[in-house]
């Protein structure tokens, strides 16, 4: 008990020491409070973002595998990628029967254009989106039945058939929302939804029909009744590349059930003319259609579990899985991951240079006190009792000061890090911005015309929630206990060495 | 019955090149004061200190209470049944006269309630009262800082008190005062006390005087 009151007698006794042996903890604390903050909130942020993350993802071709078998030749390449069929949705529906996979939902796609009483919206005159001139821009060989390597023509409009509700990511999402009629049935029963904006534009409404046409042949039409409207929040005008093609514009996309899309594109095929023209290059008439497979992960860890797997499961590794939710997921963590890894080896630095002044001035103020440690063991105190008694005063300076320290780094560590944050994210949307235009990929409005080669921007984690919580203080504590451990050490062993006799001789 | 007795009591130093003390053999009694007296460099603070277990002697023992001083633990020695009253003092600048004197308490381990009242009556008994007790040892005089080192020692009661030069710095009232007082402590509480001085005054107050020569004892 006296040492502990000999302990606060001599912090108040020698305030000069003691207030510049505090100033350092509590800059050590201030700066270790702000950097575990940081971290662990990063931490938390994270495991929010993924806890909150919907996982999709697709089964393609594996083009970088191909690439590195190919090496450099482009026509090696082009062969291994034709030699690699895209899968079909009896091999897609084999791969979902996985305890992994949460949900498998499909889509076609198929491109087709409009008729004489159904055009596609076009915003200005400058937009290529007659039908006609559309044609003259991708497809100058219509006569031909085809475009470039039998692709096809491209039509005005994309038609996307679900086979249920859960693959309809635009209206799941919120940006596409049925403002008049009803979603189409999923059945074949050829209904199919339409955007307000093309509605107005055809003077259409909830029960009339459409009529549109395969782009490869005009004489075939299929007729859809519109069930519903809906209205978008994607801008049409917010991309250069919709000047090439009114299809790709969303208020020229029609929505429609997988059995009617595919009763569709089954009957055109049926009906197609094929030929081959003068390179040898078969040709058909009928509509061209991708269809897509998506599989939905309840977590991460089922979505790595389910990658891992699908090599088991017979898939061939000339496919991936890929999923774009990861991949952003995995984009919007750089700059909340390099502030981790700015604030780890922030607090290590402050760790060690504040350590190692701790110990010097400790050691200088031992040597200081070397009389009063003679003094101490000369009258019977032991040697361990005396580096007791430093070792309290030094804990309750520290303690004191963490505890000011972490008060003041809990203040300061919101503003700090989300300040820090966003320059992180500045730099890292700089970086992004500056590549888009070294590739020629500028803003809407200007530049080259070409088309960017990514059209998905990054939503960093713009903002994490630093708090001070258990863990931290207990992270605090437990460096301040190990500073004045460690700080302490290089006195005690200077206390354990000193003898009695020694000290007061020379002193005397 | 002696309390405390020195068998063939050798220092050196240097490796064993410079005796100090040549074999020494010498009882202490209770209830007895004695003054240990000799030229400068003969040894007589370095006896001191090998008797209050703060250096050991190269060869030879010293028996406290029939007990090799090497087997008992030195701290609890010092603090407890023996006191020191060095020449230069030895108290703590940081601290007040009143709370060196309680220091020596804590470390002796006493239970008192009233460890104030002690430590003050310690100090009245050296002819040092007042507002003096409250003052920090720099404060003080060298002669008020002796008094402090005084009743340091004797607020514990230790069985022996060695003291070193203890009247070196005061005036001879006080002086005579102080060697009165451990004459008291001897007579009255049957302590012993072994005084290393320079002085033939303090060395008339010893019921034996104890002469170093040579690293001998006579």
């Amino acid at each position: 008990m006296y040492i502990i009151k000999n302990a606060m007698r001599n912090i108040s006794r020698s305030l000069g020491r003691n207030i510049l042996i505090g100033i350092i903890a509590f800059v050590i604390a201030v700066s270790s409070t702000v950097a575990i903050s940081i971290k662990q909130s990063a931490q938390t942020a994270e495991a929010e973002a993924l806890k909150n993350l919907t996982i999709t993802a697709s089964i393609g071709i594996d083009r970088t595998k191909l690439q590195s078998e190919a090496g450099t030749d482009r026509t090696v390449f082009r062969e291994l990628l034709s030699s690699v069929e895209t899968l079909s949705l009896e091999d897609m529906q084999k791969y979902s029967a996985s305890t992994e996979v949460k949900a498998f939902n499909y889509s076609l796609e198929s491109s087709l254009s409009g008729s004489d009483s159904f055009e596609a919206y076009t915003e200005t005159d400058t937009v290529v989106a007659a039908t006609d001139d559309t044609k003259d821009i991708n497809a100058p060989v219509k006569e031909n039945l085809g475009g470039f390597s039998g692709i096809g023509q491209q039509g005005d409009f994309t038609v996307i058939g679900y086979n249920n509700t859960g693959g309809m990511s635009n209206f799941i999402s919120g940006e596409n929302k049925i403002s008049d009629g009803t979603l189409f049935n999923f059945t074949n029963d050829n209904t199919c939804v339409i955007s307000d904006t093309l509605a107005a534009y055809n003077d259409l409404a909830v029960g009339d029909t459409i009529t549109v046409t395969n782009p490869n042949l005009d004489t075939e039409n299929y007729i859809l009744t519109i069930s519903g409207i809906y209205t978008s929040t994607s801008t049409s005008d917010s991309s250069i590349e919709m000047k090439f093609s009114t299809a790709q514009d969303p208020a020229n996309q029609i929505y429609t059930s997988y059995s009617t899309l595919s009763a569709i594109t089954t009957a055109s095929s049926t009906d197609a003319t094929v030929s081959t023209n003068t390179d040898g290059v078969e040709l058909t008439t009928a509509l061209r259609s991708t269809i897509s497979g998506v599989y939905s992960f309840a977590n991460i860890e089922d979505y790595n579990d389910y990658k891992d797997n699908l090599t088991n499961m017979g898939l061939s590794d000339n496919y991936t899985l890929t999923s774009t939710d990861v991949t952003q997921y995995e984009a919007s963590l750089a700059p909340i991951n390099n502030l981790s890894n700015f604030a780890n080896i922030f607090l290590i630095l402050v760790l060690s240079i504040g350590g190692v002044i701790l110990v010097v001035l400790n050691i200088f103020n031992i040597r200081e006190r070397k009389y009063e440690v003679g003094v101490l063991t000369a009258i019977g105190m032991k040697k361990y009792k005396v580096a007791t008694q430093f070792m309290t005063e030094l804990f309750m300076v520290t303690f004191v000061s963490i505890i000011i320290g972490t008060m003041a780094g809990a203040f300061i560590s919101v503003p700090t890090a989300n300040y820090l944050l966003e320059n992180q994210i500045s730099a890292a949307q700089s970086t992004e911005t500056q590549q888009a235009q070294n590739l020629g990929q500028v803003g809407s409005g200007g530049g080259l015309g070409i088309a960017p080669v990514s059209t998905e921007s990054v939503n960093y984690l713009d903002n994490i929630n630093a708090s001070i919580d258990l863990s931290v203080t207990a992270q605090l504590m437990g460096i301040g206990v190990l500073l004045t451990i460690v700080s302490s050490l290089g006195a005690m062993i200077f206390i354990v060495r000193f003898e009695p006799l020694k000290i007061l001789s020379n002193r005397n | 019955m002696s309390i405390l007795k020195l068998d063939n009591l050798t220092y050196s130093y240097d490796g064993g090149k410079k005796n100090i003390l040549n074999g020494i053999n010498l009882e202490f009694e209770k209830g007895k004061i004695y003054a240990i007296i000799g030229k400068s460099g003969e040894g007589k603070t370095t006896t001191l200190s090998l008797l209050s277990g703060l250096t050991s002697p190269t060869k030879g023992h010293i028996y406290y209470d029939d007990k090799d001083l090497n087997k008992i633990d030195k701290y609890k020695y010092r603090s407890k049944m023996v006191g020191v009253i060095f020449q230069g003092y030895n108290l703590l600048p940081q601290l007040t006269a009143e709370e060196n004197v309680i220091l020596a308490l804590d470390l002796a381990g006493k239970k008192i309630k009233h460890k104030k009242e002690v430590a003050k009556n310690a100090l009245l008994s050296v002819e040092l009262g007042g507002d003096k007790v409250r003052r920090r040892i720099l404060k003080l005089s060298g002669g008020e800082q002796q008094r402090v080192a005084i009743a340091r020692t004797l607020c514990y009661e230790p069985d022996i008190i060695f003291a070193d030069e203890p009247t070196g710095n005061l005036d001879n009232d006080t002086g005579d005062g102080i060697m009165k007082i451990f004459s008291k402590l001897a007579s009255e509480q049957n302590k012993c006390v072994i005084i290393v001085t320079h002085s033939d005054k303090v060395a008339s107050f010893a019921d034996k005087v104890i002469t170093l020569k040579d690293g001998l004892a006579e």
